[in-house]
């Protein structure tokens, strides 16, 4: 809007010169006034710099406490964790972090003090922000691993513990991570997620210096997996290093004897023996070898005498055991037998064994060999089988028996043979 | 007026200084609001380690006890010393904006530091937003009487200083500069505006200086997936609209019964509260009492199951009105977040259990409930948004932010008429301005009261016998020229008889009218402005903006009288 109004000339001159006096009064009133505030602010300047400075003192001191207060309830937490009371200890990191609440340790401690109290959503909350915050940080990417190892949960488990293994760590870095890869082995075993154990424990075992415990370590887990070829590599790698390791050649032993090499595992049970001459277990297992190694009718290098001597061994051991069977469980063979239909397993076991008892009573060699040594092997095994599933494992010469039934190939191919 | 280059250039230097001088108190402002909202902090903090120990858990005696004898002492401090710390410190700013010229002791905010700061560290269920916005109000006024500031410029000092004060304490500058135009200005002022900002900023630099820059709580990762989401996100907006006006009618209703009781129950009454507070606390629920960040903090990592989330929703919304009708000093604006943070939390959980496929985090759900009993509560939508937004740092949850926001408001505005804040005035007998209302209200416009421009409308080209041949047809005693190239005049049918009296009847009227013209106005403007130049001439032409010389109507003195006249009946 424009808004003008005509005004004669004469009026205009004078209220020219009014505005004019007044135009000057107000400027050196503002120009006063300017001076006072420019003083004003000089002061105000100052104050600034002093509160600053006091408020500067304060929050330094405020900040000191906070922290001792932190580092104080963090303490607590500590104790209240390690004497087995999770729930007090991750109130006490709460109030840590309430005072201190970007110190990831805290974090990870009240996360650690979740899940270990159960309250698994939470923590993993909790985790996964500290994960966001920092993915490389070994110590957080551990605590995901373990939460999800507690759920069950393999895939995400696998993921985290990875980057466990491969991130960041303060201080000594290969134990922690070497620790890690344990614990992920071993979770992987019990989850009965054999493969990947397998598939972790090789790239383990790979990446790993030479050092025997965890060698070992890693054999012993081999054998946990049932991947007896690798654990054999292992605990002969560890023998390599110090011939004298009781458990590796006991290991090495277990490994061969799983694996059907048995002279390979009766040499490593003997120097296991040797250089632990307490162990009952190993020494019962050097005795199982041995028998192995004299009662194996598929063994190569025998006479085709001895493999029927074996054979017919075997025939004549399986038979004892069915008849002390049948009596324990109060079975009358014989007059079972004359039934038309058999009453139980063990009768029809019986009448098998019977049916070809006359082949096996014939002094030829030949009598034997026509019968086929591994249907009487099969036989056998079954009749084992059957006797310990109702009478109880077998013992001695019954169990070795038992083992070469149930590994006919194994014990047929057998190199060290 | 007439303006000489001179006085021109005087005026334009007065108000140019004055400008600047302005927007340099405004930083000082906002340096010292800063600094006073950081030692306002670190008090609370220092008060609350000091009577409830680190860290309060359930089953603490000091939960029973602490609040209620802490109270006790406060109450006579308050009633004795500073009987301006109590009550709402919006309320207060807003009076000494539209009461008090801009005049806010300096005694109440020392008041206001020293009694919120005890009585939130006490554990009642209060925030220090409310008494940090009315420090740094009575910081600025204090400023502006020692600059000896106009009535005017000491007025608008008031709602920069809030601006700071509040800006500070929430560590969120565009919010507090909303909030302070949305509730305590109502009106988008380019004089103000820059000085806000200013102070707002320079609160919050000193702030984040000493106190660093993280939020008041930490946001995890939010999210907004696909829009089918959003139903999710209008129920939260309609149960947080419910909670905001229960929580609202709860205070409406019982501030005056207790008021109205004898005057030594004054003494009394903050101390029941902080028992009744302690008790809450005491048997499980320690989080109802104080601002509760850390809480809402933990919220929103999940650290709660939704029911109790739910629960802590109610319990706060209890603290907190047992806290405010017992008229201990501290704020509102914390209990809000925190009951909108649980309340969304509680919502979201309940909606992932039936529908487990949604995508919005916990976090998500607690966010939006935070801007949902913001925009419920205190009423203020605009800043509601934009809190979540700069609180979170997140802009893909506008979406949700904006419905769930707008159903709380509108569900708030129907069920509960008058705002919080105006609602605390009224009972106070204070009538100060309704801003909420003010903003619906429908404006007058030159339109609604123009005339039809027929038959009094001259061209300046035109004779003035041409024109005179016009005056028998028309009654009219007042006709408007369209000068060349643009603008108007106006002439008289008397003054144009007398031209053809003096034989100027040959003239054109452009060589007959004296030099000047007259003032215009277009339709769109409030029809206030028409009344400025309605007595300085007959008629005020009215054109149109984009073609200045069609006349779209004509404006007089009585036909905007006539339409106020009709308006009023």
């Amino acid at each position: 809007m424009i808004g003008m109004t005509v005004v004669p000339q004469d009026q205009k001159a004078h209220l020219n010169d009014l505005l004019s006096k007044l135009v000057m009064m107000l400027h050196s009133r503002l120009q006063s006034l300017g001076r006072r505030r420019t003083l004003v602010f000089a002061v105000l300047s100052v104050l600034a710099i002093v509160s600053f400075l006091a408020v500067s003192k304060l929050v330094k001191r405020y900040s000191e406490q906070e922290r001792a207060l932190a580092r104080h309830m963090y303490a607590q937490g500590q104790a209240d964790q390690q004497t087995g009371r999770p729930d007090l200890a991750l109130e006490d990191y709460r109030a840590a972090l309430l005072y201190d609440r970007d110190n990831s340790q805290y974090q990870l401690s009240l996360a650690r003090a979740l899940r270990d109290s159960g309250r698994t959503e939470e923590a993993e909350t909790y985790l996964l922000k500290l994960w966001e915050a920092n993915p490389q940080d070994g110590a957080v990417n551990l605590a995901l691993g373990r939460l999800y190892a507690r759920r069950g949960s393999i895939e995400n488990a696998l993921h985290y513990y990875h980057n466990a293994i491969y991130g960041t760590w303060p201080g000594n870095a290969d134990k922690v991570r070497n620790d890690a890869e344990f614990e992920l082995v071993e979770f992987l075993l019990k989850a009965n997620a054999a493969p990947q154990a397998q598939a972790e424990l090789i790239s383990f075992a790979a990446a790993r210096p030479a050092d025997t415990a965890i060698q070992l370590r890693i054999a012993n887990l081999f054998m946990q997996a049932q991947d007896y070829e690798h654990a054999l590599v292992r605990f002969r790698e560890v023998l390599s290093q110090d011939p004298r390791n009781a458990l590796a050649a006991a290991g090495a032993g277990e490994a061969a004897f799983a694996l059907g090499r048995y002279r390979h595992a009766e040499s490593y049970l003997r120097i296991a023996a040797i250089l632990n001459p307490q162990d009952e277990q190993i020494r019962e297992l050097l005795q199982t070898t041995g028998m192995m190694l004299e009662s194996d009718p598929f063994m190569r290098g025998i006479s085709d005498a001895e493999r029927t001597r074996r054979i017919r061994a075997a025939y004549t051991q399986a038979g004892s055991r069915l008849d002390s069977c049948a009596k324990q469980q109060g079975i009358d063979l014989q007059q079972a037998s004359a039934s038309p239909a058999p009453a139980s397993d063990l009768v029809s076991l019986h009448n098998r064994w019977i049916d070809i008892k006359p082949k096996m009573k014939n002094p030829a060699v030949a009598a034997v060999e026509e019968e086929n040594g591994n249907s009487v092997i099969s036989l056998v095994g079954s009749i084992e089988q059957e006797t310990a599933t109702l009478c109880g494992p077998p013992t001695g010469m019954d169990k070795v028996l038992l083992l070469i039934s149930q590994e006919p190939a194994s014990s047929d191919t057998g190199a060290d043979k | 007026m007439i303006d000489t280059p001179m006085q021109e250039s005087i005026q334009n230097n007065e108000s140019t200084y004055e400008e600047r001088f302005f927007l340099v108190l405004a930083v000082f402002i906002g340096i010292f609001s800063g600094l006073a909202v950081v030692c306002f902090r670190l008090a609370i903090d220092w008060t609350r380690v000091g009577l409830l120990g680190p860290a309060p858990q359930a089953h603490d005696w000091r939960l029973l006890f602490v609040p209620a004898v802490v109270s006790l002492f406060l109450a006579a401090l308050v009633i004795h010393v500073f009987p301006a710390a109590r009550d709402s410190g919006v309320s207060q700013t807003k009076s000494a904006l539209y009461i008090y010229n801009g005049f806010i002791p300096f005694r109440t905010a020392i008041g206001k530091f020293i009694c919120a700061a005890v009585a939130i560290g006490a554990g009642h269920s209060l925030g220090p937003e409310d008494p940090s916005l009315q420090i740094g109000a009575a910081i600025a006024s204090g400023l502006g009487r020692r600059m000896q500031l106009s009535r005017d410029k000491l007025r608008l000092l008031a709602p920069v200083g809030a601006a700071a004060g509040l800006a500070a304490a929430f560590n969120a500058p565009i919010s507090a500069v909303l909030f302070v135009i949305e509730e305590v200005i109502g009106r988008w002022s380019a004089g103000v505006l820059g000085s806000v900002v200013l102070s707002a900023i320079s609160s919050v630099v000193v702030m984040r200086w000493f106190l660093g820059s993280q939020p008041l709580f930490r946001i995890p990762p939010v999210a907004f997936e696909g829009p089918v989401e959003l139903i999710a996100y209008a129920l939260l907006g309609f149960a947080g609209g419910l909670a905001a006006v229960i929580f609202a009618k709860s205070i409406g209703y019982f501030r005056p019964r207790l008021r109205a009781l004898p005057g030594w129950t004054q003494y009394l009454q903050p101390a029941v509260a902080g028992l009744l507070i302690g008790l809450i606390g005491y048997f499980g629920a320690p989080q109802v009492m104080g601002a509760g960040y850390q809480y809402m903090d933990e919220a929103m990592h999940g650290q709660f199951t939704w029911q109790f989330l739910a629960i802590l929703a109610g319990l706060k919304i209890i603290a907190t009105v047992l806290s405010f009708i017992s008229r201990t000093p501290g704020g509102m604006f914390a209990p809000t977040l925190f009951i909108g943070a649980m309340l969304g939390g509680a919502v979201g959980g309940i909606e992932h259990h039936f529908y487990p496929h949604l995508t919005g985090s916990v976090a998500t759900y607690a966010l939006v409930g935070m801007g949902v009993l913001f925009a419920g509560f205190l009423r203020v939508p605009l800043t509601s948004v934009f809190m979540v937004l700069e609180v979170s740092g997140n802009y893909s949850i506008i979406v949700p932010v904006i419905v769930a926001n707008t159903i709380a408001y509108v569900l708030s505005r129907s069920l509960q008429p008058v705002p919080i804040f105006d609602l605390l005035a009224r009972q106070d007998g204070l009538a100060l301005p309704n801003l909420e209302e003010q903003r619906d209200e429908s404006v007058l416009r030159v339109e609604d009261a123009m005339q039809s421009p027929d038959d009094v409308v001259l061209n300046a080209e035109e004779t003035v016998a041409a024109a005179n041949l016009m005056l028998e047809k028309s009654s009219a005693d007042v006709f408007l020229v369209r000068l060349s190239p643009t603008g108007w005049s106006s002439v008289s049918r008397k003054l144009l008889m007398q031209w053809m009296g003096e034989g100027k009847g040959e003239m054109t009227l452009g060589s007959a009218l004296p030099t000047g013209r007259l003032p215009h106005l277009h339709p769109d403007y409030p029809l206030e402005m028409a009344l400025r130049y309605v007595y300085q001439t007959p008629l005020v032409p009215v054109v149109n903006r984009a073609d200045f010389r069609k006349l779209e109507g004509v404006i007089s003195s009585e036909a905007v009288l006539a339409k106020y006249h009709v308006v009023s009946r």
